[in-house]
């Protein structure tokens, strides 16, 4: 009863208004990069097989090329300008990309020599995705393929021998992840991994940050307020003190992780949308479905994983509270609880950087065995590490958080159920206010 | 004279100061009893002792018979502490704040309707008491927090500078509360302050402590007498400078 009290004191105290506007915030930001990546690669699709074409030769030749290019199904937007300024003439044409056939383009593919083509784009941005649906390389492609066409024409070739010309040999990739294998590209499952790959550690390092956050703030305003010192000589026990701040703590940040998985596989599935779109334009269907391939290499997770990845982040979740509870106890005043955040922040963005750019078993035994001692490199590796197979390490790591955990938490119920809390403090080469005392006194 | 509270000998070492020397003094029921010193005296220091927050190094105190180093759950079912410059839960109501303090002092429904009851009755906020504390006034919160502190008629109630930073007419107003509670109710109270003029008029009994030193106990009259002087203050200065001469 008294430790229901108390919960729900610490409920609505980390479930104010602020964190359920920032939930709320991050949750919608998640679902528009759902949105945005299904429009940009729908985008990028279409654009495949759209050519902004400015002709300048006009000959005969050039229009049997864009007879061609019709005849492959795809939209021309012819374009006539005789500006030399290309960004000009992209403002003029109002698109983004086009390509010019110069004069003398006819000529040269008479002679036999390789006819010149003048593609411009425009680059807005260095986003990954900004420019996809901007580049000319579906047009300039349809072009290349339009006239060789012609050329073996004129060689006096067959469709066959063309088709066997330009794919000389039939290439059956088979990806293989550990003792599995699918007949699939090594590419095609990369750009359907990657973007898991690259949303999943975003959200877990969003809900460390907002879950420690939460609770660090909560502890040092109880310190600085001194509504800690009424709370511990309340008669209540300390463990109950202390568990009714972790609990809390703990429903907020599951709660928190759900959302987040709304919101993500919400994006997931746009994201998917979009990419089943694609391949189904581009590709024929002659190889294995993607999905089915992934299925076969092992690289969707079961149910069993999911339980493994849940157990994962609750130790993770766990550790990062009892963390940012002791922390937290050691500030004493407003501003040192932004500095009391920093060792979470870097023991989170150490891992989360790494594995993103690298395979970390991969790495130098030295960095390796520093980047695993950090707890939470395991949230971020276990993923992969149970796509991938690596069962053994995983399985260290989840041993390792739970050490971890066990060890913070003797440290923190240590922490509540001595005068520790009261008196130990952080002082970075500030003087503390017990001396400064001391000192005006003499 | 029953005893609520019995110190003896207490002390504390912190890693370099020693902020408590020996403290012992005690307080009988009904009885105000003032720790007055300066700044870093270590009147804060012994008030945390008594309140089960800080573990002394050495001595212990008895209050309504349990040890606080041995029985400190006893000890916190017979206290209410009040720290200095305290504040409350700023996203918390007034009416939500008691309501959750008294929750901690009992699991009784009514017991809990009635210390609320009393509180809201004692601080004099009225219809304020459903706004947030973070609209309060620093006199409100303080007034919030006394009555909080008393609710639950503990054996001792322990005020850490409880007037500090409130003006005069504040002041007076949390004195005669005080006052009342002891004369009516019979409630013990150990205060701090260094304002020792306006302690000479709510405490039946001081203690002059400085560095870590208790050194005189007794009611304003007696010390006054003793050491010949027309107020707390001068009878302060007599003490501290005639204890460094020796
Ligand atoms: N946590 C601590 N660590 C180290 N020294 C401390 C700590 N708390 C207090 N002290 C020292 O103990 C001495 C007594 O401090 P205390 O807070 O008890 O004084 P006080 O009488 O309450 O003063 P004030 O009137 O300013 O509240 C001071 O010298 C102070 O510097
Ligand atoms: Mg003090």
């Amino acid at each position: 009863m008294k430790f229901f009290n108390l919960l729900k004191k610490e409920l609505a105290e980390l479930l104010n208004v602020q964190t359920i506007i920032s939930l709320v915030v991050a949750m919608s930001l998640l679902m528009l990069m759902g949105n945005v990546m299904t429009n940009t690669i729908e985008e990028a699709v279409k654009q495949e097989y759209t050519v902004t074409l400015c002709d300048r030769d006009k000959t005969d030749f050039t229009a049997d090329m864009l007879e061609t290019l019709r005849g492959y199904g795809a939209k021309i937007n012819e374009v006539t300008d005789a500006s030399e300024d290309y960004a000009k003439l992209l403002d003029n044409s109002g698109k983004e990309s086009l390509v010019i056939i110069p004069e003398g383009f006819s000529e040269a593919v008479e002679k036999g020599e390789a006819p010149q083509l003048i593609s411009i784009a425009r680059m807005k941005s260095a986003a990954m995705m900004s420019n996809m649906s901007n580049t000319n390389s579906g047009a300039e492609s349809l072009i290349k393929k339009a006239i060789s066409d012609v050329f073996s024409q004129q060689a006096g070739l067959s469709p066959e021998d063309v088709t066997l010309i330009n794919n000389p040999v039939k290439i059956n990739s088979h990806t293989v992840i550990s003792d599995k294998s699918a007949e699939v590209s090594t590419d095609m499952v990369m750009s359907k991994v990657m973007m898991q790959n690259m949303i999943l550690p975003v959200i877990v390092f969003v809900l460390i940050m907002m879950t420690s956050q939460g609770l660090m703030s909560g502890i040092s305003n109880e310190k600085i307020d001194k509504t800690l010192e009424t709370l511990l000589s309340a008669p209540v026990s300390r463990t109950a003190i202390l568990g009714s701040k972790m609990l809390a703590a703990t429903i907020v940040a599951m709660l928190q992780a759900v959302l987040f998985m709304v919101g993500f596989s919400s994006m997931m599935s746009g994201a998917t949308e979009g990419a089943t779109a694609d391949i189904a334009n581009t590709i024929a269907a002659e190889i294995m479905p993607l999905d089915q391939a992934l299925d076969k290499l092992g690289l969707t997770l079961g149910v069993g994983d999911y339980i493994l990845v849940g157990i994962q982040l609750f130790l993770t979740i766990m550790i990062c509270l009892c963390l940012s509870l002791v922390l937290g106890s050691l500030v004493n005043d407003a501003k040192q609880t932004q500095t009391m955040i920093m060792p979470l922040m870097f023991g989170a963005m150490i891992p989360y950087m790494i594995s993103m750019l690298a395979d970390i078993n991969t790495l130098p035994i030295a960095v390796r065995i520093f980047v695993y001692a950090i707890p939470f490199t395991h949230t971020f590796s276990a993923i992969p590490n149970l796509m991938f197979d690596n069962m053994t390490i995983f399985l260290i790591g989840l041993a390792y958080q739970t050490v971890v955990f066990a060890v913070c938490m003797f440290f923190a119920l240590r922490l509540f159920k001595s005068d520790k809390i009261l008196t130990t403090s952080l002082n970075f080469g500030q003087k503390s206010k017990y001396k400064k005392a001391t000192k005006s006194e003499d | 004279m029953e005893k609520v509270l019995e110190v003896k000998g207490l002390s504390k070492q912190y890693s370099k100061v020693l902020a408590a020397d020996k403290v012992s003094f005690d307080i009988g029921k009904g009885e105000i009893f003032a720790l007055i010193g300066p700044n870093g005296a270590g009147k804060t220091t012994t008030i945390r002792m008594i309140s089960t927050l800080l573990t002394p190094t050495d001595g212990d105190a008895i209050v309504n018979g349990h040890s606080v180093l041995k029985e400190p759950e006893k000890v916190r079912q017979s206290i209410t502490y009040l720290p200095d410059e305290a504040g409350a839960y700023k996203n918390m109501t007034g009416k939500k704040y008691l309501r959750f303090m008294a929750g901690l002092f009992s699991t009784d429904i009514d017991t809990i309707n009635g210390y609320v009851e009393r509180a809201e009755k004692m601080c004099g906020l009225g219809e304020r008491l459903n706004d947030k504390i973070g609209s309060y006034s620093r006199g409100m919160i303080r007034k919030l927090l006394l009555s909080r502190a008393v609710m639950t008629k503990p054996a001792l109630a322990i005020l850490d500078e409880p007037t500090s930073g409130l003006d005069v007419l504040n002041a007076i107003e949390i004195r005669k509360m005080i006052k009342k509670l002891a004369a009516e109710e019979g409630m013990s109270f150990l205060l701090s302050s260094h304002n020792m003029l306006e302690i000479e008029f709510v405490s039946d009994r001081v203690g002059i402590i400085s560095k870590g030193h208790l050194h005189v106990t007794g009611s304003a009259d007696e010390l006054k007498e003793r050491y010949n002087a027309a107020n707390l203050e001068e009878v302060f200065e007599r003490v501290v400078k005639g204890n460094e001469v020796l």
